[in-house]
């Protein structure tokens, strides 16, 4: 019946069309606020809260057990992401940085998995147009994860440079006993690797996000483009596997792999010579 | 047979060889990457064995690497889009 109808419907790719809700636009620069931005606007609230709960009032010298999650939350990030990767000067400075980022990129990144009312699509139900409910992550979009990267990248070289003197951390880049003939090969690779920084980080994160995603729609979508009841036991048990796998494994190693690579870019600009 | 169909217009061929494109490049980073993450997890177990004190330490840098090494699918499957969609 309506499995027929939806083989021409069906497109995974148009989940992550962004509508602009509310157009607004300043110059060339699009400031639309969309589904991606209200999922952000989200998972910053959810982030605050999250923090607000475990960490920031009624703790006590016998902890209660929300105190004990919060203090071996903050214990995990301190001890895995930012000891031993920043430089003990500079961890009071750049461990909250860390750790937000992770707690926000977490957040995000779960967010994403549950379904949630937000979408421009509607279905008609009491009389009434509801959004449907679908899923999306806000890091499945290279604008949100690229600005991250931005942040990191600009506070390694804001580091570096206010901590060795613009001279001092420019010539860490060039290692140290390099040959002066292969110079001029070195110091520009040095450079464009600094730049691949940005790319890598933000594009790990980004295309991990989107290939969980599709992964699990093309998944589901298989009963709806071969439009055979026999897929739907198969299809379904994959996407539950791909679901599951997501949500345990990949959602908390790419935050975590984004705040470390933070850490260990920052604390190698501070202290660049190990 | 939409294959075969597919063949019979230069559209069509194009679009074929797109997708052929597409499928190996992401498949041959897949097996890159494969390796790679084979590669991780069977020195970590080595390495558990061998010192088992020594977890703790060892799961942050196995999970750095893992991700690290499985990022380069995801740059061929961005490769492979690029190609579909702009050439």
């Amino acid at each position: 019946m309506s499995l027929v109808l939806a083989v021409e419907e069906f497109s995974p790719e148009h989940e992550f069309v962004l509508d602009p809700w509310v157009p607004f636009e300043l110059g060339p620069i699009d400031l639309s606020i969309n589904k991606a931005v209200v999922y952000l606007w989200l998972g910053g609230l959810v982030t605050i809260l999250f923090g607000v709960w475990f960490m920031r009032f009624g703790l006590s010298l016998r902890p209660s057990r929300r105190q004990t999650t919060g203090e071996s939350l903050y214990d995990a990030l301190q001890g895995q992401i930012a000891e031993g990767n920043l430089p003990s000067r500079a961890i009071g400075r750049w461990f909250p940085y860390v750790a937000s980022l992770f707690l926000f990129i977490w957040i995000l990144n779960l967010i994403g998995f549950i379904p949630l009312p937000i979408s421009s699509e509607k279905f008609h139900a009491f009389g009434l147009d509801l959004p449907t409910w679908g899923i999306y992550a806000a890091t499945a979009n290279l604008s949100v994860t690229l600005a991250l990267a931005f942040i990191t990248f600009g506070a390694t070289h804001v580091e570096g440079v206010r901590y060795n003197g613009p001279v001092g951390y420019f010539k860490s880049w060039i290692p140290a006993g390099a040959p002066k003939p292969l110079l001029g090969l070195i110091v520009p690779l040095e450079v464009i690797s600094q730049f691949m920084r940005l790319v890598s980080l933000s594009v790990r994160l980004y295309a991990n996000m989107l290939a969980g995603h599709m992964l699990f729609l093309v998944m589901i979508g298989l009963i709806f483009i071969f439009s055979s009841y026999y897929l739907i036991v198969p299809s379904i048990l994959f996407g539950t596997v791909v679901y599951i796998f997501e949500v345990a494994i990949v959602v908390t190693i790419q935050a975590f792999v984004f705040a470390l690579l933070s850490a260990i870019y920052i604390g190698g600009a501070i202290e660049p010579e190990h | 047979m939409d294959i075969v169909l597919a063949a019979t217009s230069d559209e069509g061929l194009a679009s074929l060889g797109k997708a052929i494109a597409f499928g190996v490049g992401v498949g041959l980073g897949a097996v890159g990457a494969g390796i790679g993450i084979g590669n991780i997890f069977g020195s970590m177990i080595q390495a558990v064995a061998r010192q088992p004190e020594l977890r703790g330490e060892l799961t942050g840098i196995q999970w750095l690497g893992f991700a690290l090494t499985e990022a380069v699918v995801f740059y061929a499957l961005l490769g492979g889009l690029l190609a579909y969609v702009l050439v």
